[in-house]
């Protein structure tokens, strides 16, 4: 209508950008998505809702899907808990120090997920040095070991995910006026306040995809679980893993595959509506 | 200017790489073209015993060249199914319950004294199936241990349930294949009976096994998180540990040993078979009856810390004499293994 308005986004040429990006995701994840999805819901006599039901029906595999979301939300809190305020240090850092601790945060990436899990175990066993820390500061007794507890899978899944959560609440801190939070406090509002009615509302983009990237990543982690407790802590994604390699039952590896993957879509969906509804309210 | 130069170089590389990639994809073809060749199947793990032990042995007698292939036991499987109606593997090495799937497919062809004289030679219950294949090697499992940990070896597989090892327990998952003989030895620890009839006892074995719960640092799926643990002073003892891993973790000189229960050992799956349709069927039966011969079977026993399969050949120094040896049936396993596993994630958690 308005002589200004973008034009539609199919005749926009910039969009043709993302044809390759788009036709690659399709190929390597949509259409293999779509495929599994088809076959968790075909049976030997066609299509079938067998799988789910079964699936469903067994208390145990309730118990799975517990173990899944509830250390995968344990270690998003960890993650938050620890992420947020150190987005701030990182943001509000000079140049010099910015550098150092970036690097400090990125370089860990680089190290693989198995190789942290291991260190993770000599840190958390009977011996290791959180025990000799709680003993000394007179929080527990006696060594007791954290390996191979959900405290400890959460911990060391913890410190692998933490850059994800890190990285995008600085890159939204980083654009935070300061004087905002100034004016604020010229117009009589005590810290919390402000913290609450300015900081909080402005970076919760950044916290929503932090959120989000980490939740995504601990709800379907494979090789962390493994290795930090073991065979005899189950996940969705241990089983789909099993099922697929070990027992060759592609079913029931896809429905569980599938299980997981609508799970965490509708959770990182379902928050970032109810952070959107929340932050546009209090602004 | 420059640009366009380097990206013709760039073009050069790649055509020049592409043609070597296929020559050396093709180079096999033209060597199998040449003379006697065996193209022999097996595991990754396989290939230095049999290219230093077996192939020079064969080559010489038989004047022929060996090639292995190493992949894993079930890709071999795959390579027979897809290549069904023209075999180029003569042999494959593959883990007893891997036999079973393709024996059921027809995929090997039988041994017999006539074509491998040295089957008659062996030790009871390592030919099965009727000749289908047979065993090669036997790895055992015993209780591996940490000797700075504890002072006394184990002597029984009932220490592992002795309250005064809490948390200092390891165990195979039972998805790992070393890990179905503590469901069989609990069976065996609960019923009394005789290994052969315990072991189809496995809901005694189940209920045994649940109280060793107390005791169990962590069931592994992945082995050297296990030796790490071991080695570490973390875990105590790994119940039922492969021979081979174990003791060569002890000549590296890592603080691991391993014992020999009263009870008995468990012999682990090395088979090998023919496969039917394959190339070169005489020269193929030749290279088993080499490989369970008492030339080869010393120097290989020896080599894997295992126990030989053919009963002249000598046990090596340092392998149990006179333990009780129990065998696997493997076909029982296949059958049951899901529903075990199912019922072992609902037991076993913590």
């Amino acid at each position: 209508m308005t002589p200004k308005s973008a034009p539609s986004p199919w005749r926009d040429p910039v969009a043709l950008l993302a044809a390759p990006a788009v036709l690659y995701l399709l190929v390597i994840y949509a259409f293999p998505l779509l495929w599994l999805f088809m076959k968790s819901l075909t049976g030997p006599t066609g299509f079938t809702l067998q799988p789910y039901v079964s699936f469903l029906g067994d208390p145990f595999n309730w118990r799975v899907v517990g173990n899944t979301l509830r250390v995968a939300a344990w270690v998003t809190v960890v993650c938050f808990l620890i992420g947020y305020p150190a987005a701030f240090a990182l943001a509000r850092a000079g140049a010099v120090l910015q550098i150092v601790m970036l690097v400090a945060i990125i370089l860990p990436l680089s190290v693989g997920a198995v190789v942290k899990a291991f260190a993770w175990q000599i840190v958390l066993r009977r011996d290791g040095i959180v025990s000799q820390i709680l003993v000394g500061l007179g929080f527990w007794d006696e060594p007791q070991r954290l390996l191979f507890t959900e405290t400890g899978l959460v911990l060391g899944a913890a410190n692998i995910f933490l850059p994800f959560m890190i990285l995008p609440i600085y890159s939204v801190v980083k654009l935070i006026d300061p004087r905002l939070s100034e004016a604020g406090a010229t117009l009589g509002a005590t810290p919390l306040y402000r913290f609450a009615h300015v900081t909080l509302p402005l970076t919760l983009p950044g916290i929503v995809s932090g959120v989000a990237f980490v939740f995504s990543m601990s709800v379907s982690m494979f090789v962390i679980p493994s290795l930090l407790i073991g065979d005899r802590f189950q996940t969705l994604s241990t089983l789909t893993g099993r099922s697929f390699l070990l027992m060759r039952n592609e079913q029931l590896g896809s429905t569980t595959a599938v299980i997981l993957l609508v799970l965490a879509v509708a959770i990182v969906v379902g928050s970032t509506w109810l952070a959107r509804r929340i932050g546009g309210s209090t602004t | 200017m420059n640009k366009s130069k380097t990206a013709i170089l760039n073009r050069r590389t790649v055509l020049a790489a592409a043609g070597a990639a296929t020559a050396a994809l093709a180079a096999p073809r033209i060597l199998r073209a040449q003379g006697k060749e065996l193209v022999v199947g097996g595991a990754a793990s396989h290939k230095n015993f049999v290219e230093t032990i077996i192939a020079p042995v064969v080559e010489k007698k038989f004047s022929c060249k060996v090639v292995f292939e190493g992949s894993r036991s079930l890709v071999n499987l795959e390579k027979m199914q897809k290549n069904k109606d023209k075999q180029y593997l003569s042999v494959v090495m593959m883990d007893d319950p891997v036999m079973i799937p393709a024996v059921a497919e027809g995929l090997l062809d039988p041994l017999t004294v006539a074509k491998v004289p040295n089957l008659a030679a062996l030790k009871p219950g390592t030919v099965h199936m009727d000749g289908m294949w047979c065993n090669y090697l036997q790895p055992w499992l015993g209780i591996a241990y940490n000797p700075k940990a504890m002072k006394t070896a184990p002597t029984s597989w009932a220490d592992a349930y002795d309250p005064k090892y809490k948390g200092r327990v390891i165990l195979p998952s039972l998805q790992n294949t070393e890990g179905l003989a503590n469901l069989f030895m609990a069976a065996f620890l609960a019923t009394g009976k005789p290994m052969a009839d315990a072991q189809k006892d496995v809901d005694a074995g189940f209920k045994k096994l649940v109280t060793i719960k107390p005791n169990l640092l962590t069931a592994y799926t992945q082995m050297p998180q296990a030796y790490n643990l071991l080695e570490q002073g973390e875990g105590f003892m790994i119940s039922s540990a492969i021979s081979q891993v174990a003791l060569e973790r002890k000549a590296a000189g890592a603080p691991v040993d391993i014992a020999v229960p009263k009870e008995g050992i468990f012999a682990m799956p090395s088979g090998v078979a023919l496969v039917k349709g394959g190339p070169q069927p005489e020269l193929a039966a030749g290279y088993i009856n080499e490989m369970i011969g008492p030339e080869i079977q010393a120097k290989l026993s020896a080599a894997t810390y295992s126990l030989p399969t053919n009963k002249d050949t000598p046990v090596p120094a340092g392998a149990p004499t006179n333990a009780t040896i129990f065998g696997i049936n493997w076909k029982f396993v296949a059958d049951n293994r899901a529903d075990w596993v199912k019922r072992w994630d609902r037991d076993m958690a913590m």
